[in-house]
């Protein structure tokens, strides 16, 4: 009773899900999906479960009197009262800082309004990790290889990068506003891996790098700024810090931004103080 | 006396597995007082044992202690038996799609798994070899090779493993509650 090629095709239908097939494997599924129907609603079944297994069946938190048992076995060198100590003040650093940087944001939209979007063309300094990301979209177009996991699933996606990296992925639909999300991989920032989608735009392709909100070197702001050719683009929302890096327009990479942010931002916007 | 390159280590390693670690042993024991014990004594194995080895892979590391301290744990304090023997055949017995004639339906299948505490029974109700790589990978995140690491299975055996369990569930939810 046992049919090898349905085996076959249920366990190659599981890996797609998990993001376990390499590129081309991926590559071929999908198109084997648009040809067969039965694939394509037995492949949506199966995300629809997986999806209602991590809703109703999430990770939970270990209670606090096991977290403190376990700490104890091995207590910190410092003494504790000294690293609760500077907890509060990054917190509260970190708010101030986030103040500043709407400011920071607003001079320079009044910038951007009075000289015009052109000066912001100019090659930045303005930084080690824009530069990076720059140079790893570079490198990864060159070799042909944009993403490390292929799929225009988030449901492979985020699992795909969760399990590389500590930051939570923000994946945002955006295939109706012409962005299609066609994979993911990973960026080393400061020996950080920094989870990074890649979405087509008609030829072209935007990286969005998503980093720790605290992370040095991304400034908030919004302005299309250019390095190497490249266009960049840096924003923050409560969660997370972001870096576009894409080869299209300036135009179509702010209009990215603004889809990508209406997308991810809308429930997660701080209060504005 | 531990020393301090282990504390260090463990520091870094356990904590922040700490959530993924709970998880995993309130499943596999199916009682949060016990996965407390189960955790807390998986915390200890981990302690002693980083003394000596340093871990490339922490997440599936900690898990198969985890893992294995609840084993000990069920069998320790159990009545019921945890000894499974499966492998390759696994997928022998799976018949996904037999029931085809009343064609499953997406939808409905969809609306059984909104019912949360439904798809909790299914999930519990799974023998514990399948239990395990399904809680591994859709919950703790662990790719196929981290959960054949953590499990001591292979690769080809988490495979038909999972696809078996969520085949398992599918047909638990479609079929009438």
């Amino acid at each position: 009773m046992t049919d090898p090629d349905m085996d076959e095709r249920l366990l190659r239908l599981n890996a797609a899900l998990d993001g376990e097939l390499d590129a081309m494997a991926q590559l071929a599924f999908e198109r084997e999906m648009r040809d067969d129907p039965a694939l394509a609603a037995e492949y949506r079944r199966l995300a629809a479960l997986s999806d209602a297994i991590r809703r109703h069946a999430p990770r939970e938190a270990a209670p606090q009197a096991l977290a403190s048992r376990i700490a104890a076995l091995a207590p910190p060198a410092p003494p504790p009262e000294s690293a609760t100590a500077t907890v509060v003040p990054l917190r509260r650093a970190w708010r101030d800082w986030r103040a500043l940087a709407m400011a920071a944001s607003f001079a320079v939209l009044g910038f951007a309004v009075g000289a015009g979007l052109t000066s912001l063309r100019t090659p930045s300094r303005s930084g080690g990790v824009a530069q990076n990301l720059v140079s790893d979209f570079a490198r990864a177009e060159i070799a042909g290889q944009p993403f490390d996991v292929a799929s225009s699933d988030r449901h492979t996606v985020k699992p795909w990068l969760a399990d590389r990296t500590t930051v939570s992925a923000s994946i945002v639909d955006l295939a109706a506003q012409g962005f299609p999300l066609v994979g993911g991989r990973i960026a080393v920032i400061d020996r950080v891996p920094a989870p990074t989608l890649v979405y087509r735009h008609n030829e072209h392709l935007v990286a969005v790098t998503e980093l720790p909100p605290d992370f040095t070197g991304v400034r908030a702001g919004g302005g299309v700024e250019t390095i190497d050719g490249y266009h960049v683009a840096r924003w923050r929302d409560a969660n997370l810090a972001y870096v576009a890096v894409s080869d299209a327009d300036e135009t179509a990479l702010a209009e990215f931004v603004a889809a990508f942010r209406r997308g991810s931002g809308a429930a997660t916007e701080p209060a504005r103080p | 006396m531990t020393n301090l390159v282990a504390e260090r280590r463990f520091r870094e390693i356990v904590p922040p597995l700490l959530d993924d670690a709970y998880t995993l042993a309130k499943w596999l024991s199916r009682s949060p007082t016990d996965a407390e014990d189960i955790v807390q004594d998986a915390a200890l194995r981990a302690l002693s044992a980083l003394s000596t080895v340093s871990v490339d892979r922490p997440k599936p590391w900690f898990l198969a202690i985890v893992r294995n301290a609840a084993m000990t744990f069920m069998a320790r304090n159990r009545r019921e038996t945890m000894a499974y023997a499966g492998d390759l055949t696994d997928l022998d017995a799976l018949d996904s799609r037999g029931d085809d004639e009343a064609a499953p339906n997406p939808e409905q299948a969809l609306i059984a798994a909104q019912d949360g505490e439904r798809l909790r029974q299914a999930i519990a109700n799974l023998p514990s070899p399948f239990l395990e790589t399904l809680i591994m990978r859709d919950v703790n995140g662990l790719s196929y090779r981290e959960i054949a690491e953590a499990t001591g299975a292979p690769v080809g055996t988490v495979m038909s493993r999972l696809a078996r369990a969520r085949a398992m569930l599918a047909k638990t939810l479609r079929s009438e509650p």
